[in-house]
């Protein structure tokens, strides 16, 4: 029963959060809505009994990474960046094609999706360690591929203040 | 919550206790600091009102109620309000996960129960405390934007900014003592720490009566490194630029006063209040007494008592063992915090990126090394 009540107002408010991304003008607020929406999704979580999903998902996304959105959207002149990206017919189709593109893929994965959800084990439960044993053995390359890329992205960074006309030209 | 009514009431009076609790010790700190640091520094302190000026707090609290309502008239309302009230929630949510002492068994007519001495058990421990005390940093943001103040707003930046830098230096010295426990849940770290000091090492067992099992003890340097990280995070001196007074009149809280100041305050205690609870169940055994475990305790109050009873009994002189140990650390903070000089900021960067990363790292590296010799 209190399942129930969690997930449909874990649900209620990771949508209208959703929603509000897109709907507030000032970018700052589409950044806190993510973050709101973010922790709706890390709650889902935790009553899916996937704490350990759950907390990193508040970790890194919630906690990590739009602190860092957030401190930019700050940092820059929100007056100027106030302005609305609306109107006009390319912007029309733009819009079209997303809700159209965002809609059948929705429907295609509540059609093909089976109406009781299968556990993702047999007891429906599982360890941090299991998670880190298929990590390291089974999916090893794809996360220490995946590793490589994150670390590409400072050093890429920092190359391209680096050079002629960068921030921090030498 | 719990499998049926009974069960159900007493976790969700439990989690309200913890967190009045937690809101409680605030007042007590404040009192704490200012007689701390008047001791500190061969001053008196609030001595008039009340024995030892302790109902100073009391017209504290008045004050803090009655001063007028003040919103600046640029600042963005809706953030401005919210924001302390965000301050207090990440230190509530992480202090309600941390056991503050052992488990309680107790049978009724209706069966055996077992109340777990914590607001909630989310199953991941010390990744969801991390995960919630990193949201922490919104409080001191929005703070800072909302109320339209240059002051605050630089106050904000730095918190935030010292903050995301100091996570990944804390995370990092945390790995350490995670391999060592091979767990992430503190009820079964602290029942590691229980008896004495013995480990293996190279396929032989080594064992020191006379030091109790801490994780002290097997990590030192992962100590130091957690410690000077949680000052950072919590934004104390010698890591407290986010409000230095000097440079930024009160920092990210300058435009806030009354109630709602009183709340960025319980929020800053309250993180204060986790960063100690967490040193206490990681190095030094948690609720457990060195030299005297929890069951050998229980044994001897049960020969006096219903078993219901000494369970209980048991639990809350164990958690008076705990939150001494708290009480040590918080008064470390306080100690530093009128002892030293703050930093300059490029001091704190250096220190948290240029030192204390590779130290942790360093420390991941030979924990692994040991680890494996041992399990080897």
């Amino acid at each position: 029963m209190t399942d129930i009540i969690l997930f449909y107002f874990l649900a209620t408010m990771t949508v209208l959060t959703g929603v509000g991304v897109v709907m507030s003008e000032n970018p700052l607020f589409s950044a806190l809505y993510l973050v709101l929406s973010m922790t709706g999704v890390a709650g889902l979580f935790f009553l899916l009994q996937a704490p350990f999903v759950g907390a990193v998902q508040i970790l890194v996304y919630a906690g990590a990474v739009m602190v860092l959105f957030v401190l930019v959207i700050m940092l820059i002149d929100i007056n100027k960046s106030g302005e609305k990206y609306i109107g006009g017919n390319a912007a029309a189709l733009f819009k079209g094609l997303a809700i159209g593109i965002f809609s059948g893929l929705v429907s295609a994965v509540v059609l093909r999706s089976p109406i009781v959800a299968k556990p993702a084990l047999s007891n429906g439960s599982y360890t941090v360690l299991e998670i880190a044993k298929v990590l390291f053995t089974k999916y090893v390359l794809a996360f220490e591929l995946l590793g490589i890329i994150l670390l590409v992205i400072p050093i890429g960074v920092v190359a391209l203040s680096r050079i002629k006309g960068g921030t921090h030209e030498r | 919550m719990g499998s049926d009514g009974f069960e159900i009431t007493i976790n969700i009076i439990k989690m309200l206790v913890i967190f009045l609790m937690m809101v409680q010790m605030v007042p007590v700190l404040v009192w704490v600091e200012r007689r701390g640091s008047a001791f500190i520094q061969n001053r008196f302190g609030p001595n008039r009102v009340g024995p030892l000026g302790l109902t100073q707090l009391l017209a504290d609290a008045v004050k803090f109620l009655f001063k007028e309502e003040f919103v600046p008239p640029a600042s963005h309302k809706w953030l401005y309000y919210a924001a302390p009230v965000l301050a207090l929630i990440p230190g509530a949510l992480a202090f309600e996960s941390i056991p503050l002492s052992m488990p309680i068994h107790v049978n009724t007519e209706s069966g055996a129960h077992t109340f777990l001495f914590q607001g909630y058990d989310v199953g991941v421990g010390i990744v969801f405390v991390l995960a919630v005390s990193s949201l922490g940093a919104y409080a001191l943001l929005l703070a800072g934007w909302g109320s339209h103040n240059k002051y605050s707003l630089f106050g904000a930046l730095r918190a935030s900014a010292q903050m995301i830098s100091y996570e990944l230096a804390m995370g990092l010295s945390l790995v350490g003592i995670l391999m060592l426990f091979q767990t992430f849940d503190f009820q079964r770290m602290v029942e590691i720490q229980r008896g004495t000091l013995h480990f293996w090492l190279f396929g032989k067992e080594i064992s020191l009566g006379f030091l109790p099992n801490w994780g002290i003890f097997f990590q030192p340097l992962g100590f130091v490194l957690f410690a000077t990280a949680t000052f950072a995070e919590t934004n104390r001196t010698p890591f407290d630029l986010p409000e230095a007074e000097a440079e930024l009149v009160a920092g990210y809280h300058t435009e806030y006063g009354g109630l709602k100041m009183l709340m960025f305050y319980i929020g800053e205690y309250g993180h204060m209040m986790v960063a100690s609870a967490l040193m206490v169940t990681f190095y030094f055994g948690g609720y457990e007494l060195p030299f005297y475990s929890s069951q050998s305790l229980v044994e001897a109050l049960s020969q006096s008592m219903s078993s219901n009873a000494a369970s209980i009994v048991g639990a809350l002189l164990l958690h008076v063992v705990f939150m001494a140990k708290v009480l040590f650390f918080l008064w470390v903070f306080i100690w530093v915090r009128w002892t030293l000089p703050r930093f300059r900021y490029d001091q704190l960067m250096d220190l948290g990126w240029k030192t204390m990363l590779p130290w942790a790292l360093a420390n991941v590296l030979i924990t692994a090394f040991f680890v494996l010799m041992a399990h080897g």
